[in-house]
């Protein structure tokens, strides 16, 4: 299920960012508890409970006691906000860096973009 | 201390279950030297030479099999001390118990059959229906067997070959029980006839065979009393 | 339950198993214990199950010793591959003389186990596939509810869906009923992602004891030109290092803070995690044993025993 190689907290952490940005989890919304997170991807439950820890320090996610955690209403904005921010470092700079390795001009890559952007 | 209800219960339950077949083969041998040939003798009393080797093994089991069973599941060696020692008190007289039933039934199937039913070697008991002098006999005789059992298996537990050096005491504890009863020691290839002269006579005979039971016991705790649980190969 | 180890020796005659282990572990969480063959693991959970008296040293659990303590090993399980709770003659035996002898036994669960695992309870024990006998161990070992309870490879026999099965048992078990266990395993592979804390032992010394995800955390691969992987790892602790052609691969241990990293990322490194698997793997690799052209292994600070206390913190 996890590929063992980074803290499974941190996978599970962006498995259900991603199920915020893309809508599967919305605003408001009761989370799976840790123990079925943990039964479900058979690990431990505190580390279960760390990953969600994480979202609610970042603000994703909001505990009602006793009843189990919420997406923040406010989540899949501040996600997109995070999302922007970190896209030209995460995103761009390494396609980049690529092309140069392989020797595609830039120019193609640009042509490409407002190909796509254009249809898309 | 807890009563040993399980380990006495499938101790006995498996024990009545032997006793049940080697009282058919024995009548069936019985009736079959009846037919074949002349039948003079108590065929049970002979039989009974074969028990006690069963009661050896039972005293190994206890060690071989249930001290391990008792120490993975959380319980010390002492607790399991008491409860074995508990358990052969009460197994030994329900083994002594189950020939003295031999010896009746026989009895019967001899009288209805008109055979005589004559013993062959010395004893307590001078005839087959004196169900306490029988009792008293094999009693003491299981006591002796089953601590000698339980006291060399404790020490091959313990020492692995080293336990080769418990078999001298282990025959010295047999040879005191078969002595108590007055009766001759008997062992595969060695028969001793014991001065029985003197007659113990049953006081001495049970006074004998429980101080037999408490060194058995005694010897076999200082050896099993901080044994390490052995680590098997699987 | 609350183990507290200090200083813990074990000697078989003239061997030392166990060599001053200093070591404690919180109630409630699941433990693996990792180590090569003969580092010590059977040893050391048979002093914490009361198996075998400690040479010197202290072993409390709950607070008390253990030894011929009726108080503590009645709360303690420890299931081997040796067998000795299942070798009695058939599998409702088995189950007979657990159900006595154990405590917290919940009778409904054992004989919902048996069924998961496919055990017939008129089965003789003797008969048992090595599989089966595992699953017997495991079942004995679940269904007593001990509040520490330990397995000792006890499922290595089993084939991987049995295995599956028994991981799902202890997780959901686990959950609702919390309580410590220790799982000492070959196949850290599919355990990995069960263990909370993770302690390493090797040749009688703890080597490591660390929260999994933490120590995943840790682990690092550091990738590129030889030179300049070996100028970055410089004062770091490598465990391990392999090279091809001018390329090298160093595994460095320790916390790489976001200046370290960028640091590398610039100097063309390239970063990555490392498997709780070669973690293992490293960390107790035979001293000068390492990969051909490496430096000789550095074994780490936390690699001796004497360093141990770094792994006490916790």
């Amino acid at each position: 299920m996890f590929d063992d190689r980074s803290p499974i907290y941190r996978q599970i952490a962006d498995r259900i960012k991603a199920d915020v940005l893309s809508g599967v989890l919305k605003g408001d919304e009761q989370v799976m508890s840790t123990n079925q997170y943990a039964a479900f991807y058979r690990i431990n439950p505190a580390t279960a409970a760390k990953a969600f820890q994480q979202l609610v320090d970042e603000g994703v996610l909001y505990k009602k006691r006793g009843i189990g955690m919420f997406v923040s209403p406010a989540a899949p904005e501040v996600l997109r906000a995070q999302r922007r921010e970190s896209f030209f470092t995460d995103v761009v700079d390494p396609m980049v860096a690529e092309a140069r390795a392989i020797g595609i001009p830039l120019g193609d890559i640009v042509r490409r973009i407002t190909e796509t952007g254009g249809h898309g | 201390m807890r009563f040993p209800s399980r380990l006495l219960a499938a101790n006995l339950f498996f024990a009545a279950l032997v006793w049940v077949a080697f009282y058919v083969v024995v009548t069936l041998i019985t009736v079959g030297i009846a037919v074949y040939g002349t039948l003079t003798k108590s065929v049970w009393e002979g039989a009974t030479q074969l028990p006690r080797w069963f009661a050896l093994f039972v005293g190994v089991a206890l060690i071989r099999d249930f001290l391990p069973l008792y120490i993975a599941h959380g319980q010390t060696r002492r607790q399991f001390g008491a409860q074995a020692a508990v358990t052969v008190a009460l197994y030994a007289p329900f083994l002594s118990a189950l020939l003295v039933l031999g010896y009746l039934l026989e009895a019967l199937l001899y009288h209805l059959a008109g055979w005589p039913q004559e013993l062959s070697s010395a004893h307590l008991f001078g005839s087959p229906t004196q169900v306490p002098l029988v009792f008293a006999e094999y009693l003491v005789e299981f006591l002796a067997w089953i601590v000698a059992g339980a006291f060399m298996a404790a020490a091959f537990y313990r020492w692995r070959g080293g336990g080769l050096l418990s078999l001298p005491i282990g025959v010295g504890l047999i040879f005191l029980g078969e002595a108590a009863v007055g009766a001759e020691f008997r062992l595969p290839f060695v028969r001793l006839g014991l001065d029985a002269g003197s007659a113990p006579g049953v006081p001495v005979t049970l006074a004998a065979g429980l101080g037999c039971f408490l060194l058995g016991l005694a010897m076999t705790w200082s050896i099993i009393r901080d044994v390490p649980l052995r680590n098997r190969p699987s | 339950m609350k183990i507290e180890v200090n200083g813990l020796r074990v000697d078989y005659h003239d061997v030392r198993a166990i060599d001053g282990m200093t070591f404690s572990l919180d109630a409630g969480k699941i433990y693996g214990l990792l180590g090569r063959n003969g580092s010590g693991k059977t040893t050391l959970l048979s002093v914490l199950a009361g198996f075998r008296r400690e040479s010197g040293g202290t072993v409390r659990v709950g607070g008390r010793p253990v030894f011929e303590n009726p108080e503590v090993t009645r709360e303690v399980c420890l299931i081997g591959d040796a067998g000795e709770t299942i070798d009695i003659d058939k599998v409702e035996d088995a189950i007979y003389f657990a159900e006595w002898l154990r405590p917290h036994w919940d009778a409904a669960y054992a004989e919902e186990l048996l069924d998961r695992f496919g055990l017939e309870r008129k089965m003789s024990v003797k008969a048992l596939s090595k599989g089966k006998r595992s699953a017997l161990g495991v079942v004995v070992g679940l269904a007593g509810r001990s509040p520490l309870t330990m397995f000792d490879e006890s499922y290595l026999g089993m084939d991987a869906p049995s295995r599956y099965v028994f991981y799902d048992a202890l997780l959901a078990d686990f959950m609702e009923h919390p309580r410590t266990v220790i799982l000492s395993t070959h196949l850290i592979e599919e355990v990995g992602s069960l263990l909370e804390e993770v302690m390493i032992i090797d040749r009688g010394g703890l080597v490591l004891h660390e929260e999994s995800q933490t120590m995943l955390s840790r682990g690092t691969s550091v990738t590129g030109p030889a030179d300049r992987v070996e100028a970055f790892t410089g004062g770091l602790t490598v465990l391990n290092t392999r090279r091809l052609g001018s390329t090298a691969s160093a595994t460095v241990y320790g916390d790489l803070d976001d200046a370290r990293r960028r640091q590398a990322r610039e100097a063309g490194l390239e970063l990555g995690p490392i498997a709780m698997q070669d973690l293992f793997a490293y960390l107790t690799e035979p001293a000068g044993d390492a990969a051909p052209a490496g430096p000789p292994a550095d074994v780490p600070a936390e690699g001796t025993p004497s360093a141990t206390p770094s792994g006490d913190a916790r």
